[in-house]
């Protein structure tokens, strides 16, 4: 809290999945708060991070009815924020706006991104976004995947958002997010396609089959990632469709549902062999949030 | 009968060049009913899927998977050709998981040699492989020439020769056995 006690201060915590653990863990700080959080210690923001926080935001929107302020945004990240169309969510308001002539273009030369889409969570209107999104992908593969680029790593990309925007419809009981942006971390270029929901999560969905079994949610987790089963049907292919692809892609796949999460590692691997890892006892926040990231 | 898949698609109005998702797959299915409704006994329909880059597997679920197993019982085979490496592998790993999770297997054959090196897709083992190999390149065979051929004992060929049946993928005519 700042000296008046009323204002939430956002630590410089949103630079990859493990690291935004850190904000996770304010979540009902967040949400018990006045509402008010100061940005200025925030340097960087990635995909994950930029959705999760909108998650944070919109659960305490739909508990008090009110949209946080975010105040003292410093400009790299206001503008950040406004060309991923974060700010247009509705979600959040904000005390200073950036003039128009340091808004940034929405040219071809800054299209290594797609923007924020809220996949509904009605199959009709869903299939619709998922088409545009494909379509808008397509049309910017080029840039996002430039590093990685053939036109089957084109094709691997459309069935991975194709597969995990499913799942939002078809799992969750709520309407998610999806964004994907190629950046730059020190020497490493990263693409990052993260999309995520703050529905009913993994274990729940899967409550009614009582056949499959697991001792904790990462286990599920990995079930869910690994075997073909799905809490709908007799077996499922989507996330292990999703796991084969990222694989042979050798790229990496961060999951988290309530308050587990799995990482799984294909571009390197444990002397042990492993590349898999689990993790439970994380705070809880609702929802299965997924980044599949390739780094060259 | 030849089934652009892309030209069907375009007449119902999908976005192209992808097939994705259990709605577009379910209503390419009613479509593809409705084409089959004159379709001879024992035909083999091919489905064209050139100009189609991704096929997801809802989209497989929903669409070739039900035509699969429609042909059993309507007496007719399916060969695909132009199936894009992503798609060839999206439908080898329905067909994985169908093959785990029921009783029967999934298999379909294809006009040209896929990314696999294998004219079909599906969950076959070595020796079926080979039966398909050699009547791809000889259209038509005898028992003796394929055990020849394989070097297979002959209660054991004969089982891979009826299981290829069920699943569609060859067909016996007049004693031989044929290359769908």
């Amino acid at each position: 809290m700042s000296g008046s006690d009323r204002t939430l201060i956002m630590p410089d915590r949103f630079r990859d999945p493990y690291i935004f653990e850190n904000i996770v863990a304010m979540n009902d700080a967040v949400l018990n708060s006045a509402g008010v959080i100061d940005m200025s210690r925030v340097a960087f923001i990635e995909p994950y991070s930029m959705l999760s926080f909108l998650l944070m935001g919109r659960n305490y929107l739909r508990k008090s009815g009110e949209r946080i302020r975010l105040v003292n945004i410093p400009l790299q990240i206001n503008q950040y924020l406004t060309r991923m169309d974060f700010l247009s969510r509705g979600v959040f308001n904000v005390s200073e706006t950036i003039p128009d002539s340091m808004v940034l273009k929405r040219s071809i030369s800054s299209s290594r991104l797609l923007e924020i889409v809220e996949i509904p969570n009605k199959e009709r209107q869903s299939v619709n976004v998922i088409a545009s999104v494909i379509a808008l992908f397509r049309k910017r593969a080029h840039g996002i995947l430039k590093f990685w680029m053939n036109e089957e790593v084109v094709d691997y990309f459309v069935t991975v958002i194709s597969e995990l925007c499913q799942n939002i419809f078809e799992h969750s009981m709520d309407s998610g997010f999806l964004a994907m942006q190629t950046y730059k971390s020190g020497n490493e270029n990263i693409a990052r396609l993260v999309i995520s929901d703050s529905g009913v999560g993994i274990r729940k969905s899967f409550e009614q089959k009582s056949e499959i079994t697991y001792s904790t949610g990462a286990e599920l987790i990995e079930k869910a990632l690994t075997t073909p089963i799905s809490s709908k049907r007799e077996f499922g292919y989507g996330l292990c469709q999703v796991n084969a692809i990222t694989e042979r892609l050798k790229g990496s796949v961060f999951i988290r549902s309530d308050s587990s999460s799995l990482t799984a590692l294909y571009n390197r691997k444990e002397k042990s062999g492993k590349n898999i890892f689990l993790r439970n006892d994380l705070p809880q926040f609702d929802g299965t949030q997924i980044s599949i990231s390739l780094s060259s | 009968m030849i089934i652009k898949v892309a030209k069907l698609a375009k007449e119902a109005k999908m976005k192209l060049p992808d097939l994705i998702t259990r709605p577009v797959g379910r209503f390419m299915y009613s479509k593809m009913k409705e084409k089959l409704s004159i379709i001879g006994e024992g035909e083999t329909v091919v489905l064209d899927f050139e100009n189609i880059k991704v096929i997801d597997s809802s989209f497989i679920d929903e669409f070739l998977v039900k035509l699969i197993i429609d042909a059993e019982s309507a007496d007719f085979y399916i060969k695909v050709r132009n199936i894009s490496p992503v798609s060839e592998i999206n439908i080898d790993s329905v067909f994985n998981s169908y093959s785990n999770y029921k009783s029967g297997r999934l298999a379909v054959i294809r006009e040209e040699l896929g990314k696999n090196n294998r004219y079909y897709i599906g969950p076959l083992t070595e020796h079926e492989s080979d039966i398909i190999d050699y009547l791809k390149l000889n259209h038509h065979a005898g028992i003796d020439e394929i055990s020849r051929f394989c070097g297979m004992e002959s209660g054991v060929l004969k089982k891979s020769l009826e299981d290829l049946i069920r699943l569609r993928v060859i067909r016996r005519t007049d004693g031989e056995f044929v290359s769908v």
